[in-house]
């Protein structure tokens, strides 16, 4: 017989086309997210800068060699306040983020794995969380406390969990009528190993990827109460206080101080939501049998 | 003996699926329920096995009326049942391996050290390659799956075993092969088994007697033993 | 005999078909081998086999939903387009709808469950027809009227469809575009009987004369209700095409596994088949069968081909064989191998080449034929 001549199945849709570009997308947001992780861990302890260090001689330069992204209204060097500023966005958001991710699965589950009037209580109460803009309640918890880094963290873990809480009750909900969950009861499984063995483990994926998501949303919130003047202290570098700062430089026509930490809210974020679309893709079950069996 | 007693049931209090049901297995005996898709036949099969709480009626097992249904049962109750429904696909956790599944319920109930020697028995019964053992759901076909369930469902000795629609989506010769496996067990146990369909060729030659749904409900009850 | 009229040409011409999947770590599994089938208007052919032997990655292969880790081999022609090298434009835009149309195997899933089936209808009949406003409604229940749909549910959601309407909804949209190839792939898995009986006599009523039908089934009672001939699939490979009614019929199926699955059917013997078929990674050299089979020995171990088929070969073994009509010429397995082939292509009265073959090198022979058979020990 004729040696067989294989040629790549006519992928579906522009398939080929979109599976290079997925792949750029994931390379190059990975590759941000680690120059990200990389600038805030490394380069405060060992460049040793430091960021409050006030010139007043050298206020406003436009960006040059010394100073990449130019200086602020009091000769700060804002390439260092960026990297600083990030540093505290980043924390404050992976923290606000596991916060109402915890809370959300633990709300989520609890109502699904009680069901019944338990059920009917939390999510009434979900509702009325979600009928109050979020930012507005996020102000309000805020303005309970001093200006720090915690009650930024608290007021925006504690407005983000209902999303959360809705998918995991809706992903528990689905899996408990699943056959499989009859067939552990019916091998004399308890309510306990039911719910950890084959239910969490289910909603896990879901959870972890709602946690990721959030944290650029979280670095936005962060920043934009900051940008308030209700977040961190003015002093503190956090790219929402960076942004508020350069308001009065912009209507001088200086645009780098609000430029740059601008860029740094935004590409980061972009690549932190470009690697969990990619994660999305991979749990999302129409791609699990590559087989077709 | 495993006795459903007047058992309505369904997912909405006013219109049941069920209704007024009688039907009796009588120990190693086994019964086919015939009926069309969608008749509330599964329902009744999960009642019986004390997975879907009936609005009215008893489900009586060897003499003991059931009390409480999915967790609230008793689990000597719950685990007299083995069950094996339609889908093998979501009849699966999809995480654990083909081992892991059909070990679950004696890890579940503390048998762990059961593990190794209960599951390749099993296995061999049921007619899995130890090569599929390490495997999860979606590497292996329906056919192979289903195998595993109808292991899980033996994995506790269950007296009594509730088959749904469980070769509905395979071939003949696995469909035979796994009848031939249920049989094998029943020879060697006397449990009894209730085996729910609409292939009526397939369960009057598998079955000691097949009841049609429509026989079941309402007055036509009585349930005519044969 | 008379001279033959010039067969028409096929609606599908599959030859060499083959499908594999490049997987993590390089290996391959091959879901298809060498599969050769011609498919007339007028006629059905039931590709039957368990699952996971790679029937449904076949139907796949020709409407182009293979993902993107599959490699293909061999050619698929529908007309003068080959399926299996066309572009997704042209699949798009020509093929899925306008001349292959798919019967799918839950309906439920294939509406759109937030959509009424008129919507539906009017939808795939704008795109594919290019009828416009007035007509449309009218157009519509025509569509729906083909596929025994009643009009009175047009206006229902597919979840207030029973099983046997949904999948009478999903056969009026796979109707709508006309198309000289029905492919349907487990359309009747879940349904009952009676239900199965009706949704595959009512495919059989569109395929007419001038349409084909390719009927993928485990289902060998809905197969034999109405294919006009049978391909059974066995770990990638189609190892015996055969007329229907001599299959499910008296002479029964030549292959041995083929006779195996019938044999166990519960209104037969109901004896299982032993073993197991084996891995597509991890496939034997020779017939991949002879594990399993009875009749196996030492010649099992060279790959048995079935020739014919429709394909070049076959036609070069019509000659060669000079199968009378009822096909009886020559087929039993000689243990010198000559006829090992089992190869008979014979001319029905319209003048069509209806090839058969069984890739075997023991088959089973036919009981009239038996006396051609030299003994065997």
């Amino acid at each position: 017989m004729a040696e067989t001549t294989w040629r790549p199945a006519s992928a579906r849709g522009a398939g080929g086309a979109t599976a290079t570009t997925r792949a750029w997308r994931v390379w190059s947001s990975a590759a941000i997210v680690t120059a990200v992780v990389l600038a805030v861990l490394v380069v405060p302890p060992v460049v040793n800068l430091d960021e409050q260090a006030v010139h007043l001689a050298d206020k406003l330069l436009p960006p040059s060699w010394e100073h990449p992204f130019g200086t602020d209204d009091v000769g700060r060097d804002l390439l260092v306040r960026c990297v600083y500023g990030l540093r505290v966005s980043l924390l404050v958001g992976i923290v606000a983020a596991v916060v109402a991710t915890v809370v959300g699965t633990a709300v989520g589950a609890l109502a699904a794995a009680c069901g019944g009037w338990v059920d009917r209580i939390v999510m009434r109460l979900v509702d009325v969380f979600a009928s109050v803009p979020h930012l507005l309640l996020g102000i309000f918890i805020v303005a309970m406390f001093r200006p720090g880094v915690w009650p930024v963290v608290i007021s925006v873990g504690l407005t983000h969990w209902l999303s959360t809480a809705r998918i995991v009750r809706a992903e528990v909900l689905s899996l408990r009528s699943r056959p499989y969950v009859d067939a552990a009861i019916s091998g004399g499984a308890s309510r306990w190993r039911v719910t950890v063995r084959h239910l969490l483990p289910g909603v896990l994926p879901q959870a972890g990827l709602a946690a990721v998501l959030m944290v650029p949303h979280a670095i936005w919130h962060e920043s934009a109460l900051s940008f308030l003047g209700l977040g961190l202290p003015t002093h503190q570098a956090s790219l929402g206080t960076l942004v508020q700062g350069a308001r009065s430089s912009l209507l001088a026509g200086d645009w780098w101080p609000t430029l740059f930490p601008g860029l740094f809210i935004i590409v980061p974020t972009l690549a932190i939501a470009g690697l969990a679309g990619a994660w999305r893709e991979r749990i999302n079950p129409r791609r699990r049998s590559e087989l077709m069996l | 003996m495993l006795e459903l007693r007047s058992v309505t049931a369904g997912y909405d209090r006013r219109d049941p699926v069920v209704r007024d049901v009688h039907l009796t297995v009588a120990p190693g005996e086994a019964v086919g329920l015939l009926g069309p898709s969608g008749c509330g036949k599964s329902t009744l099969a999960r009642v019986a096995a004390l997975l879907h709480r009936p609005d009215r009626g008893q489900v009586v097992i060897d003499g003991e009326v059931a009390r409480g249904w999915r967790h609230r049962a008793p689990r000597a109750q719950r685990t007299a049942f083995g069950v094996v429904f339609q889908q093998p696909r979501l009849s699966a956790d999809p995480r654990l391996t083909l081992t892991q599944l059909i070990a679950e319920p004696l890890r579940a109930t503390g048998r762990a050290a059961e593990v190794p020697g209960r599951v390749a028995d099993l296995a061999r019964t049921v007619g899995l390659g130890d090569d599929l053992l390490a495997r999860r759901p979606h590497e292996v076909s329906d056919g192979q799956l289903q195998r595993a369930c109808l292991a899980r469902a033996l994995v506790l000795d269950p007296r009594w075993l509730i088959c749904d629609e469980m070769t509905a989506m395979l071939d003949a010769s696995t469909t035979a092969a796994l009848v031939a496996a249920v049989e094998g067990y029943r020879a060697r146990t006397g449990a009894g088994l209730l085996a729910v369909g609409h292939d009526k060729v397939l369960l009057e030659r598998w079955c000691d007697r097949t009841v049609h749904w429509d026989e079941l409900s309402g007055d036509a009850a009585a349930d005519r033993t044969t | 005999m008379t001279a033959p009229a010039p067969a028409p040409a096929p609606v599908l011409s599959v030859q060499g078909l083959s499908v594999r999947f490049r997987m993590r770590g390089g290996a391959y599994v091959s879901a298809v081998t060498d599969a050769r089938f011609d498919l007339a208007a007028g006629e059905c052919l039931a590709l039957v086999g368990e699952s996971g032997c790679g029937k449904s990655v076949l139907a796949s292969a020709l409407l182009g939903l293979l993902p993107a880790n599959a490699e293909t081999a061999g050619s698929a022609l529908l007309g003068d387009l080959d399926l299996l090298t066309a572009d997704e434009r042209t699949l798009a835009r020509t093929v899925r709808g306008r001349r292959v149309g798919l019967v799918p195997q839950s309906p439920a899933a294939h509406l759109t469950p937030v959509r009424t089936v008129r919507s539906q209808l009017e939808e795939t009949l704008r795109e594919l027809t290019g009828v416009r406003r007035p007509e449309l409604r009218e157009a519509a229940e025509a569509a729906a009227d083909r596929a025994s749909f009643p009009r009175g549910h047009l206006d229902r959601h597919p979840h207030e469809l029973s099983g046997g309407l949904a999948q009478r909804a999903a056969t009026a949209l796979a109707l709508v575009g006309d198309a000289p190839l029905l492919l349907a792939d487990e359309p009747t898995t879940g349904l009952d009987r009676e239900l199965v009986d009706r949704t595959v006599d009512e495919l059989r009523r569109h395929v007419g004369d001038d349409r084909a039908l390719l009927l993928i089934t485990h289902d060998l009672a809905a197969a034999r209700r109405v294919a006009d001939r049978v391909a059974v699939m066995y770990a990638s490979r189609i190892v015996e095409i055969a007329d229907a009614e001599s299959f499910f019929g008296d002479p029964g199926p030549r292959h041995p596994y083929a006779r195996g699955l019938l044999n166990a059917l519960p209104e037969r013997e109901f004896t299982p088949i032993p073993g197991m078929p084996p891995e597509l990674s991890a496939l034997p050299d020779g017939c991949a069968f002879a594990p399993r089979c009875v009749r196996a020995d030492e010649a099992c171990t060279a790959l048995p081909v079935l020739a014919g088929g429709g394909g070049g070969a076959g036609r070069d073994g019509a000659g060669r064989d000079g199968a009378g009509p009822d096909g009886a010429g020559r087929d039993g397995a000689g243990p010198d191998g000559a006829g090992d082939r089992g190869v008979e292509d014979r001319r029905v009265d319209d003048g069509r080449v209806e090839s058969q073959g069984v890739a075997c090198h023991h088959p089973h022979t036919h009981p009239r034929t038996v006396a051609l058979e030299a003994p065997r020990a």
